[in-house]
């Protein structure tokens, strides 16, 4: 009977205590906290086979997430993978940690246009990891008409046919890009001139996803829609037929970040993960895991000819992009006009 | 005779008496549960709703009772009716679709009684998403349905079943049944087949007898199997997501943007789910003294 309760209470505590706690001591350690599906477990097993560091890798599906577990304090993370508004915020709140460059070579391998950037313009305090944009997906044996941008996807005839992100933020901002107003002016006025013609769009929309909108589009269930890059671009290598466009009026382009947040334990471990990422050799195996859009300048060079013709990891031509700023207290009205015309459009 | 029905005093007098130091010892784990689990995430709950938001989410420690005044607004009170309503139709049909199957189980030979029980157990053994995704591949419009239909000239044209408000109430229906069927069972297998004989014998017609004397008789179990239908069916926003599209929000998806999405306005979250907290005290509330009427007024 004791020993019955005993192995439970171990069994409980063993659940209980966060992974990594079990590490021998003295080994070094190394918390990594990011997006689900996004580090290839290779890319960490290596790692630790060269450094003898022990990668713990936790994983998020959104950036509020990481927020609310990095703030709760329970487990102190070394590396975190912010999107550049995040990173904004972040900064300006003073909670990341200076990156020092010294550690940090590799870093020479980003590309220019991915340096300057409003959220950090000199790469103090993050490292691009990888890159995407949100554009238009066309599964071209249903859609014959060229569609090339974002009131070329809402139109009544394709109602019902229409995939888009559930991301109040990306709704708002396709929009603003619309109307031609400039796409981080998130205010409390813009929020108004472009609600009449959100409200046009909603009705036509047949399924909100942000986690696999590649799915629907893949069942045949709708026959076009605004999705990551990183969907479209596999929708493109298990068919041809599906079509990456970035709109014309303009598209977001997000960037994740590698960061170290204020106080992490063992900064040294995490300067030496974010070389060693950086290294072409190792970063262009994410890229054939994952086939976002490589940072890395060196990498991309690493990639076939085939990977490098993606449209939908490298958009062809001069698109016009733009990165999130932070909006602070404005996300508040954002998340409340979607609300309020989906309650609209779905009674 | 007469000692059994002193142990029997005795024993209904051991139940009325407040728990001694073994019996505290022994409760003592799940006031501990109840305690960590229950009692402090929903005082945490509502000491936040009082709050205001943190720029990264959290709270800042400023008294406020904005969060209400904004659950007050229209939009979230037609979620929260439109949950209500889903929820309400989801109960129904499984009330509708468990009575008599959990009746059938009560009332069948011990050994086909175990068999029909473990099978309406059996979906439990895979998880809820993963028979949720299974309806998708089963609804969509090449799925599985569709090309049956086709295929036996039923139909011409593939119906639109998956994105649809029948979607998400049969993901609803599909997930809560057994939770209406078990209560019931439970109430049914203690039935006196007696009672149900005598009120044959006295010239209850059948319909009469159902209504009369063994819809009386299980009503515990119908209470139960509806309270735990209902409570999860308003919450659970991930039926809603996979088989509706997401196309219009539950309350429980506009409470999870609180927290998970752009907003990062957990004060707002709190008082949504604290407002939600008190509507199921209500309910509670109600349907339990209704029970305890109709067994005094007997």
């Amino acid at each position: 009977m004791t020993r019955t309760i005993r192995f439970i209470l171990v069994a409980v505590v063993a659940l209980l205590l966060p992974p990594g706690v079990g590490v021998a001591p003295g080994a070094e350690s190394l918390n990594l906290f990011g997006w689900s599906e996004y580090i290839p477990q290779s890319v960490i097993d290596e790692f630790t086979e060269e450094t003898d560091i022990e990668v713990n890798y936790e994983m998020y599906a959104s950036n509020e997430e990481m927020l609310a577990k990095l703030f709760s304090g329970a487990t102190k993370y070394d590396l975190i993978q912010p999107s550049e508004y995040v990173i904004e915020a972040l900064v300006k709140e003073g909670k990341l940690e200076k990156l020092d460059k010294a550690q940090i070579p590799n870093l020479k391998n980003i590309a220019p246009e991915f340096r300057g950037l409003p959220h950090d313009p000199n790469l103090d305090y993050s490292v691009p990891y990888m890159s995407g944009t949100v554009g238009i997906v066309v599964n071209t044996d249903k859609v014959k008409e060229p569609v090339t941008g974002y009131r070329d996807v809402f139109q009544e005839k394709y109602k019902n046919r229409i995939v888009i992100l559930d991301d109040p933020l990306e709704i708002v901002t396709w929009a603003l890009h619309t109307e031609g107003l400039p796409p981080n002016a998130v205010t409390k006025e813009n929020i108004e001139k472009v609600k009449p013609l959100i409200a046009s769009w909603l009705p036509l929309v047949k399924v909100y996803d942000s986690d696999s909108p590649k799915t629907a589009l893949l069942n045949g269930d709708v026959d076009l829609g605004i999705v990551w890059s990183g969907e479209a671009a596999i929708l493109y290598n298990e068919d041809k037929k599906f079509t990456y466009t970035l709109p014309k009026e303009g598209a977001h382009r997000f960037i994740d970040n590698l960061a170290i947040p204020k106080g992490a334990p063992n900064k040294a471990g995490a300067h030496k993960f974010i070389d060693y990422v950086l290294r072409p050799e190792v970063s262009v195996k994410i890229s054939k895991e994952f086939p976002y859009t490589n940072p890395n300048a060196e990498a991309r060079k690493l990639l076939t000819p085939e990977e490098r013709a993606n449209p939908a990891s490298y958009p062809p031509g001069d698109p016009k992009l733009d990165t999130f700023r932070d909006i602070g207290e404005n996300a508040v009205l954002v998340d409340k006009v979607i609300t309020d015309l989906k309650a609209q459009s779905g009674s | 005779m007469r000692q059994e029905s002193t142990a029997f005093a005795h024993a209904a007098a051991g139940q009325q008496r407040p728990p001694g130091g073994t019996g505290w010892l022994l409760l003592a784990p799940l006031l501990c549960w109840v305690v960590a689990f229950v009692v402090a995430p929903a005082a945490i709950m509502l000491v936040y709703s009082f709050l205001r938001r943190g720029t990264l989410g959290g709270v800042v420690w400023e008294f406020t009772l904005d969060n209400y005044a904004a659950v007050a607004d229209p939009t979230y009170f037609a979620i929260i009716v439109r949950s209500i309503v889903f929820a309400a139709i989801t109960t129904l049909l499984c009330l509708g679709m468990g009575y008599p199957v959990a009746y059938l189980i009560g009332r069948a030979s011990e050994e086909r009684r175990n068999l029909l029980l473990m099978l309406v157990m059996v979906p439990f053994w895979t998880s809820f998403l993963i028979r949720t995704y299974a309806w998708v591949t089963i609804l969509k419009s090449q799925g599985l349905l569709n090309s049956i239909l086709l295929g036996l000239g039923a139909i011409g044209e593939p119906l639109e079943l998956l994105y649809t408000r029948g979607a998400v109430i049969l993901g609803l229906v599909y997930t809560f049944l057994p939770f209406m069927i078990l209560p019931i069972y439970s109430s049914v297998e203690k039935l006196d087949g007696a009672l149900i004989e005598a009120a044959l014998d006295l010239g209850a017609g059948p319909l009469r007898a159902f209504a009369r004397v063994i819809v009386p008789l299980t009503q515990p179990g119908i209470a139960a199997g509806v309270l735990l239908v209902f409570v999860p069916a308003l919450g659970l926003y991930a039926v809603n997501d996979i088989l509706g599209g997401g196309r219009v929000d539950m309350i429980g998806n506009v409470i999870e943007n609180q927290f998970k999405g752009n907003a990062r306005n957990w004060p707002f979250g709190a008082a949504l789910g604290t407002a939600m907290l008190v509507a199921f005290g209500l309910t509670y509330w109600v349907v339990s003294r209704r029970q305890r009427a109709v067994e005094f007024g007997r």
